[in-house]
């Protein structure tokens, strides 16, 4: 199958660096439109759909495949190899985040660094871990997926309603952004929030940056400081920003954060 | 006529679903006395929280995977189910509709919710029904993949059988085939023989040869009766007028020829024309009588009775002897069945009853056998006309 089409592959930016972006859970791409003008003077910007996201190729959602990360994580190696030109950082947002870590457990050495965004390696609380989640919360989100995907019919599309001053965004792109069959949102809301990455993740030694909210539910201030203790070459990031995603409410905090760890790859070859 | 109208301020405290406004990360700003009521909360417990915070943990992280995202990127969302928790614990559900508003003083978010309990839960016996649609529709497609399957190796195994069949079938072909030739030109080698002067023991040896090919020749005719009749298209048979006395006393002069230390008595009943297949019926009467040559007490003689009645004829073929075991007598008639285990050079494959019965029912009639040490052991062809 064409990688473009399977994962609505999108390259742009020059640079001798790759950065390759992996959306979370509930949206797609174009949840990084925010902050990938910024990166395109310095590096190759490659961002793509996982797939049953967004625009991928819905066909190529694969059961067996996607009932867990690791179906992900080849995904992720594939398009290294045949998008990414030079050193290879991956951003990764939530989930995706432990998507690229377990990319770099499955090809050691190709992925340069990781800049996670409001990652989490298990968001259920168990013995001394405070992921911020019980069991039974989990529950209650996929309910709440069933019964709104229910709402908004099999295509989830949520009608659009006139915003007074909002810059426009292409009709493409508004009806591709959270749209997701509920099939297939059910069972990565599953693999997403059930499952435990913590043994994964532990000792991973590829430079990472985290980028933890002040205040983010979904990733707790506790779980950024408990991956930067189990990263050994870990930087722990602070970005004063209230929920999930930094990137979209406070991208400038991001890019600055960003731009400090980036920098010996932005100027490696000039 | 708008100075007939509560005041703007009346008309969002008292609208018919909560109004509430709050910043872009969910403080809220303000809210109208219906959305309060619907929570069982005072507004001033409200001012300052975060809208999420009124939310099902499920519908928090709801609100930062999707909505938050959706408000951020589209500046709206419409029809949003939510889990609202009322001050004493009760779930509320509503649909909720929000618009981003962006102006010179900054940004905030207007959100609408209207109650939608019912409709909740007629969704909700919507989706049970589809679970349980699906479930069934898995459980089908399981058991339709299991017939499938199962249609698949029947097939294979049929077709296997079947490939072995038409190769047992061509192996009996070609080798009684092949055996004929060479055994047509020992009889004739030795008949060329016998025409000539020969000192006694060459003459014995002679008959030896004669008898032995002679039942060789019988086998392999017996061989491609069975090999027809069993996997074959069944043993096809030619009805002609015959004489049937003639017929039958014509193949008993061949069976004195061949088993010549028997003595074969012939006693016939009745004269005259049959349609039947003469070479069948005197294959049918040597399998019988070589029969009771290989397992009869030959001290005393074989009795051929061939009996033609209005209806039928009917042949019979006693000898005296050890009767047949009870227990053999129900599967006498399959193939590779013998009365007895003695290894005896006489004896043949064991097709010989085996062919009779067939013969038998391809002229419509049928063949029995009674046995006993008294009295011997009486086959009996009954042949309708």
């Amino acid at each position: 199958m064409n990688l473009q089409q399977r994962n609505n592959v999108q390259v742009s930016g020059t640079g001798s660096a790759t950065l390759i972006f992996s959306h979370g859970f509930g949206c797609d791409q174009s949840m990084w439109s925010y902050l990938l003008p910024h990166f395109r003077q310095h590096f190759r910007v490659v961002a793509y759909d996982l797939v049953g996201s967004g625009r991928s190729e819905l066909s190529a959602y694969d059961r067996i495949k996607y009932a867990a990360l690791d179906g992900y994580a080849r995904d992720l190696n594939e398009l290294i190899d045949a998008f990414a030109v030079g050193p290879v950082i991956v951003v990764g947002h939530s989930v995706s985040a432990m998507i690229g870590a377990l990319a770099d457990r499955l090809q050691p050495g190709r992925i340069a660094a990781h800049v996670m965004v409001g990652p989490s390696p298990c968001y259920i609380d168990s013995d001394g871990y405070v992921g911020g989640f019980t069991q039974a919360d989990i529950h209650s989100l996929l309910e709440t997926l069933d019964s709104n995907y229910l709402g908004w019919s099999s295509t989830m599309a949520p009608v659009i309603m006139g915003a007074p001053g909002q810059p426009a965004l292409s009709d493409e792109l508004a009806n591709s952004f959270c749209r997701t069959d509920p099939e297939i949102a059910r069972q990565f809301a599953r693999v997403t929030f059930l499952s435990d990455n913590r043994q994964d993740i532990a000792g991973l030694e590829t430079p990472v940056l985290i980028l933890q909210s002040t205040e983010d539910m979904i990733a707790p201030v506790a779980v950024g400081h408990y991956l930067h203790g189990v990263l050994p070459n870990s930087q722990l990031c602070m970005i004063d920003n209230i929920g999930h995603c930094p990137h979209m409410s406070a991208p400038t905090a991001c890019s600055e954060a960003m731009d400090g760890f980036l920098a010996q790859w932005a100027h490696a070859h000039g | 006529m708008d100075s007939h109208l509560p005041s703007a301020d009346a008309l969002f405290e008292r609208a018919p679903c909560g109004l509430v406004v709050t910043t872009e990360d969910g403080t809220i700003l303000r809210s109208n006395d219906t959305f309060n009521n619907w929570l069982g909360t005072e507004r001033a417990t409200l001012l300052g929280r975060r809208f999420q915070e009124l939310l099902t943990m499920g519908g928090r992280i709801f609100h930062q995977t999707h909505w938050a995202p959706l408000m951020k990127m589209q500046g709206s969302v419409a029809e949003v189910k939510l889990d609202l928790i009322h001050r004493d614990g009760q779930i509320i559900t509503m649909l909720l509709n929000g618009v981003r508003r962006d102006d010179e003083h900054g940004v905030y978010y207007e959100l609408a919710l209207f109650g939608t309990q019912e409709r909740d839960r007629y969704e909700r016996e919507l989706l049970n029904a589809r679970r349980r649609a699906e479930e069934l529709l898995s459980q089908k497609t399981l058991a339709e993949g299991a017939l499938q399957q199962a249609q698949q190796e029947l097939a294979a195994a049929y077709q296997s059988a079947e490939r072995r069949a038409v190769f047992a079938e061509q192996m009996v072909a070609i080798a009684s085939h092949d055996l004929k030739n060479p055994l047509t030109a020992i009889r004739m080698a030795t008949q060329l023989l016998e025409r000539s002067e020969h000192r006694e023991r060459d003459r014995r040896l002679l008959e030896s040869i004669a008898s032995s090919s002679q039942r060789a020749q019988r086998m392999i005719a017996d061989l491609l009766d069975f090999a027809s009749a069993r996997i074959g298209q069944g043993i096809s048979i030619r009805r002609e007028r015959v004489d049937l006395q003639a017929t039958v006393e014509q193949g008993l002069g061949e069976l004195r020829v061949a088993f010549a230390h028997a003595s074969i008595r012939h006693l016939a009943r009745g004269q005259g024309q049959v349609n039947l297949d003469p070479d069948r019926l005197q294959q049918m009467v040597g399998n019988l009588v070589a029969n009771g040559v290989s397992y009869g007490d030959l001290s005393y003689p074989i009795t051929l009775t061939t009996d033609l009645r209005a209806d039928a004829a009917l042949i019979t073929v006693h000898n005296h002897g050890l009767s047949i075991p009870q227990d053999l007598l129900p599967s006498l008639f399959e193939p590779m069945t013998r009365a007895s285990d003695r290894a005896d050079t006489v004896r043949s494959v064991g097709l010989g009853l085996f062919i009779v019965r067939e013969l038998s029912e391809a002229h419509g009639g049928e063949v029995s056998v009674r046995s006993c040490a008294v009295y011997g052991t009486t086959f009996s062809i009954r042949l309708p006309l």
